[in-house]
């Protein structure tokens, strides 16, 4: 929700300078304050899934010939652990954090150029359709406004990117995965997106549900207006426009998706023989399988997060855990078809709906995961701009952000207060995502209602 | 959460009333919840007026609503055992008080000599002794020491072996545990100047370890620590309790100047004998259930019973636990037969318009009572305007931040601490009564610290947040909390009603496309007032750099450079002309988030800070919109709003004037910095700004 003051509806040059500003501002903040900031110590920004002190001590058990996964403290990718590990190694004075910051903030980059370019391609075939609607004043607005420039920024500049990119968590990464298998399902990259959707799973699991919007995409393209409008247009009347119209009545593309699964076994059995590889002398993958996905599924730490899970199994009683474990579970899956139906004609805000989900109801939550979908929310500015509530959803979020650190000295160091307190600001945490999933769908339904209401009348004219 | 639900409710209104106008044709029917909040909305003065009216009354009104204190934690059983001090161990007390005194009178050297003298009685009574060593570690301001910890040692200088004060520290083993917790006596003294009170204290702490080291039924650890006040009391029992809670393995006894004790040892021989006994190194017991910090003031004003002032204030209005408050204070009531007293405002106790209240207040409860009996309403004049001195003054020392003693820096590792001041009722040094003294005084710190010895777990049962009205009155937060939301309830409320209307009555706005993303302009005005309120809280810093300035002009660089950046960051960002409503009601939901978090930290601040910041953010209008009386309204509210104006208004209006105003402002914020309150970010980064935008919506230019 963060907009940064640079969002300006102009034409963009200050696109770079902002992006570089933002890059700058993350650098000053990693040289000068590595450690006064201490965010890798915040349970809002590192998760037992993404932290990077839990990482380092993997790579070190590791090297020291043991199983990473010995101790319940590394519960990540043997990959990351190959890749990452070798910066955590302190060589000399605060050397090591500096390396791997570096990593994270070019991860960063990387995904705020993707995402600008996913809202480049997301625009062009916006005002196609919208023209081959005749719906004039919409594409204008459109034409208007640079949603990709304004969702990289946003991206950017959003202080939950910047916290969990100076917190010491692997989250930029995750996001930089999701936001690769969109870009490439964008541009029917079939491996890209492929790899992308098998690397952010491999991850953390939960962009499994993703393969949903992949496939449309993939399959029948961008996202459109529904498609019985275009079907109404060229009904109502004998008028014809074959030139554009036709474009989006292209029919489902089933060979691209099978090659998509094809790619995306290959990936992902190129990817388990590389874990293998690199915990063979160690662990297993059974155990690899266990200590990452069972880590995820069973909700086995339950230190407090900003998620609502921790408080709720520290509660429940142990014979009532398994079923309670599944019903959570299983929440997220009950959410993906329906949304799958109503929304398969706009694939890329699936894909947006589906994450702030996860983010929502995911076993250990991080704000890295809500940085990424409020920096998706900007590709939709166009179709969102009559969303309701957008000051009231701001204001909540910069409160419960500034009360949940308070409520959690309150309660772990101060001592006066307890776990209800900290509970309470996550609750009110996912009543406010909830509230923005919620509004940021309906007020997409009623975009296309509009549109809908505007080609009735275009057809009614044509009929006159 | 409630200020978040009411907030919740309210801003969905507004947002659901900009939208009913695009749905013309069929009036949508509303949920119940929805259609109330349009009618709060709709009629949002009114609800202001009465909300702000009822949350003053209802300030106005806790010291009718506290309730009286009891001890709720059933292990600790105060008074339960009777005391077991006897005549040998007062006889001891006033042989070591008749040492220190001739000591006293005698040497020059007692900064050295002292601290031995305590050692060696300490270790005749069977406790372990030790010294503690520490360098005066100044207050200095560093602005990111609100948000982390402070890096230890970073700062230590090379100084001279004379600014090293040494703390003697002695400890009972409890002959019942395994040396997992322990409690804290403190008994603060100057060595280079002691004076006859410091020396009562010691000797009634030297009665209670000296019956301590007897008895059978200790479950824990008694840590008896002479503090070397002559660079603060504070600073003294924060440098022992840092460094017993730092552990550190070997090196710490060079990190201690291992250089000057030397130059310490040349002593006399007569206090050998002891010298194998006490170490350097820093001995340490368990976890800390309590502490107690004892001193002996001056003779109370009014004679007839000895009196004890008790002082429970810590960093950023932190409050021990009430159990601990109330134990001591049963104690010295019941047992002892002490007056209890806490701090209090005395210039209010003859304020007339608090006694008019009072009157009031008493006159509704006799006529409530008339009506029916079950009424226990309303309380005299002058347990009225007892109550409502003593909260005032727990309100302002709550609010500063700064703690009210040495008992302050235990809360800072969650250690329950109160000071406990006796004042005799005759300053008579008449032997006699002196044993008698002692008596009481080891009697009551001895009852004291067999109920905590008592507990099993941390103090838990009874309150963290209260505010006192009387030493056996108490307001929990519950009721406190109501006082302050009521107050603020009005702000949002107001924004979203703001909001709506200006969404609503916006000529051009029906056909701009982004109609419900135009709060983001005056966001982005509202973000860059609140970025140079955090600017201005930092440079202090830099102004402390300066070498050799005066407060004044150390004050006058701060405002210059503050409104320098000010008009910089103005011209740089030339904000787009927008809607005073909207940017209003930015301003005015930011107020809230801040209030609100605010009185998560310190309430009584927020509580204070709402009492200035409401009505101004309330009444504030562009003086061309407003009438004639409203502007004038609003700038007096303005005026008052600003921190320094409230400060000297605050200060005339209870009659503390003293000094330059300026020079005393600036010793005050110097003061807040120095013990990092919250207060200081409060007024820089909530106040502030809040303040500079109301000016700036009065200044609007409404086109």
């Amino acid at each position: 929700m963060e907009k940064s003051p640079e969002t300006t509806p102009k034409k963009h040059p200050w696109f770079w300078s902002s992006a570089v500003a933002s890059i700058l501002l993350r650098l000053v903040l990693i040289i000068y304050f590595p450690n006064t900031l201490n965010f890798s110590s915040r349970p809002e920004v590192s998760t037992p899934i993404t932290s990077l002190r839990r990482l380092a001590e993997g790579y070190w058990l590791k090297r020291s010939s043991m199983s990473p996964y010995a101790g319940s403290m590394y519960h990540g990718s043997p990959l990351l652990l190959s890749i990452i590990g070798p910066l955590t190694v302190d060589r000399s004075e605060g050397q090591s954090q500096l390396l791997c910051c570096l990593a994270f903030v070019i991860a960063d980059l990387i995904t705020a150029i993707l995402i600008r370019s996913i809202g480049q391609l997301l625009q062009g075939a916006d005002i196609q359709s919208l023209k081959s609607l005749g719906a004039g004043r919409f594409s204008k607005i459109s034409e208007s406004f640079p949603s990709g420039d304004i969702a990289s920024l946003v991206y950017l500049w959003n202080p939950l990117t910047i916290i969990t990119c100076l917190g010491y968590s692997t989250s930029p990464i995750e996001n930089l995965m999701i936001v690769l298998s969109l870009y490439g399902a964008c541009k029917r990259l079939v491996p890209l997106a492929a790899f992308g959707w098998v690397m952010a799973s491999h991850l953390s699991l939960y962009p499994v549900i993703l393969i949903i919007p992949l496939v449309l995409l993939i399959g029948s393209g961008l996202d459109t207006p529904p498609r019985k409008l275009f079907l109404q247009l060229t009904d109502g009347n004998d008028y014809k426009k074959t030139t554009n119209g036709s474009l989006h009545l292209t029919n489902f593309s089933w060979r691209r998706v099978v090659l998509f699964l094809l790619w995306a076994s290959a990936w992902a059995f190129y990817v388990l023989v590389l874990c293998g590889i690199s915990i063979k002398e160690y662990s297993s993958l059974g155990e690899m399988f266990k200590r990452t996905y069972g880590f995820i599924l069973s909700v086995e730490d339950l230190f407090p997060n900003i998620g609502v899970l921790w408080y709720f199994f520290a509660e429940v009683f142990d014979f009532f855990r398994d079923f309670f474990l599944i019903v959570f579970h299983i929440n997220i899956l009950f959410m993906v078809l329906p949304l799958a139906i109503r929304l398969h004609h706009r694939p890329c805000f699936l894909a947006f709906v589906y994450i702030a989900i996860s983010s929502i109801l995911k076993s250990y939550p991080s704000v890295g995961d809500s940085a990424l979908y409020l920096g998706l929310l900007g590709l939709f500015v166009n179709a969102l701009a009559d969303m309701q509530f957008s000051f009231f959803l701001f204001s909540g979020y910069l409160g419960t952000l500034l009360l949940s650190p308070v409520m959690h000295n309150l309660w772990i160091w101060r001592g006066t207060g307890n776990a209800n307190f900290y509970f309470a600001t996550a609750m009110a945490y996912a009543c406010f995502q909830i509230i923005l999933v919620v509004e940021s769908v309906s007020s997409m339904l009623n975009h296309d209602r509009a549109l809908k209401k505007l080609g009735n009348t275009t057809v009614a004219k044509k009929v006159q | 959460m409630l200020p978040k639900k009411a907030h919740r409710r309210s801003r969905f209104e507004s947002s659901s009333m900009a939208s009913t106008p695009e749905t013309e044709d069929q009036k949508p029917k509303h949920r119940p919840i929805i259609r109330i909040g349009i009618f709060i909305i709709a009629h949002s003065f009114l609800v202001s007026v009465v909300c702000c009216t009822a949350g003053v009354v209802a300030l106005l009104l806790l010291p009718v609503l506290a309730k009286k204190t009891h001890v709720s934690e059933n292990a600790l059983m105060p008074g339960s055992a009777s005391p077991m001090i006897a005549d040998r161990d007062v006889f001891g007390a006033n042989r070591f008080l008749n040492e220190l005194t001739s000591m006293k009178l005698k040497s020059k050297r007692t900064g050295i000599e002292i601290p031995r003298l305590i050692a060696l009685h300490m270790a005749n009574l069977g406790g372990e002794v030790s010294y503690h060593k520490f360098q005066n570690q100044e207050n200095k301001f560093h602005p990111l020491h609100f948000f982390t910890s402070q890096d230890a040692g970073a700062n230590r200088v090379n100084r001279t072996c004379e600014s090293y004060a040494t703390n003697t520290v002695g400890i009972i083993r409890a002959p019942r545990s395994d040396g997992k917790e322990a409690i804290v006596l403190v008994t603060p003294y100057n060595p280079v100047n002691l004076s006859q009170n410091e020396v009562l204290s010691l000797g009634i702490a030297y009665s209670a370890f000296s019956v301590l080291t007897q008895v059978t039924w200790l479950a824990k650890d008694i840590i008896w620590i002479a503090a070397d006040s002559q660079y603060g009391e504070y600073n003294s029992v924060s440098a022992w309790l840092k460094d017993y809670h730092t552990p550190s393995f070997g090196g710490s006894r060079k990190l201690h100047g291992n250089g000057c004790h030397k130059s310490n040892d040349v002593h006399e021989s007569k206090l050998d004998i002891i010298e194998t006994e006490v170490s350097d190194t820093l001995r340490h017991s368990g976890t800390m259930a309590a502490a107690l910090v004892i001193k002996v003031a001056n003779t109370g004003e009014e004679g007839g019973q000895d009196t004890l002032n008790i002082y429970a204030e810590a960093s950023n209005g932190q409050m021990p636990n009430l159990d601990l408050i109330n134990v001591v204070s049963y104690l010295a009531v019941y047992g002892q037969g002490f007056r209890v007293q806490v701090e209090k405002l005395v210039s209010l106790l003859d304020s007339k318009w608090l006694k008019f209240i009072g009157d009031v207040v008493e006159t509704v409860g006799i006529i409530a009572r008339s009506l029916n009996p079950q009424w226990k309403f309303g309380i005299p004049v002058k347990e009225y305007v007892e109550g409502s001195a003593t909260l005032v003054s727990s309100l302002y020392n709550q609010a500063l931040g700064v703690p009210t003693g040495s008992h302050g820096a235990f809360r800072d590792y969650q250690v329950d601490a109160i000071t406990m001041e006796i004042s005799p009722k005759l300053s008579s040094t008449s032997k006699g009564r002196q044993t008698e003294f002692l008596f009481r005084g080891g009697r009551l710190i001895e009852g004291a610290i067999r109920s905590v010895n008592n507990l099993l777990e941390k103090f838990h049962q009874s309150f963290f947040l209260y505010l006192l009205t009387s030493s056996n009155k108490f307001i929990s937060v519950g009721v406190y909390m109501i006082a302050f939301l009521l107050l603020v309830a009005p702000l949002p409320v107001l924004a979203a009603s703001l909001y709506s209307d200006a969404n609503k009555s916006n000529p051009e706005s029906e056909n701009e496309p982004f109609k419900s993303w135009r709060w983001l302009y005056p966001t982005k005005t509202v973000f860059l007032i609140h970025l140079w309120g955090a600017i201005v809280s930092l440079l202090p810093y830099f102004i402390y750099q300066i070498p050799d300035s005066q407060p004044t002009s150390r004050l006058l660089i701060w405002a210059s450079l503050s409104l320098f950046i000010l008009t910089v960051l103005h011209s740089f960002f030339k904000a787009r002309s927008v809607q005073w409503a909207l940017l209003k009601s930015v301003t005015v939901s930011t107020a809230f988030v801040g209030l609100c978090v605010m009185s998560v930290i310190n309430f009584a601040t927020a509580e204070i800070g709402a009492l200035l910041l409401v009505p101004m953010c309330l009444m504030i209008k562009p003086w061309r919109v407003a009438g004639k009386l409203h502007s004038a309204l609003n700038l007096v509210l303005v005026i008052i709003g600003f921190p320094g104006a409230a400060f000297s208004v605050v200060k005339s209006a209870f009659g503390f004037q003293e000094g330059s105003t300026l020079v005393e402002f600036w010793y005050w914020l110097e003061s807040l910095w120095a013990w990092n309150s919250a207060t200081y970010i409060y007024i820089c980064m909530v106040h502030l700004p809040c303040w500079v935008l109301c000016i700036y919506i009065l200044l609007h230019s409404c086109l």
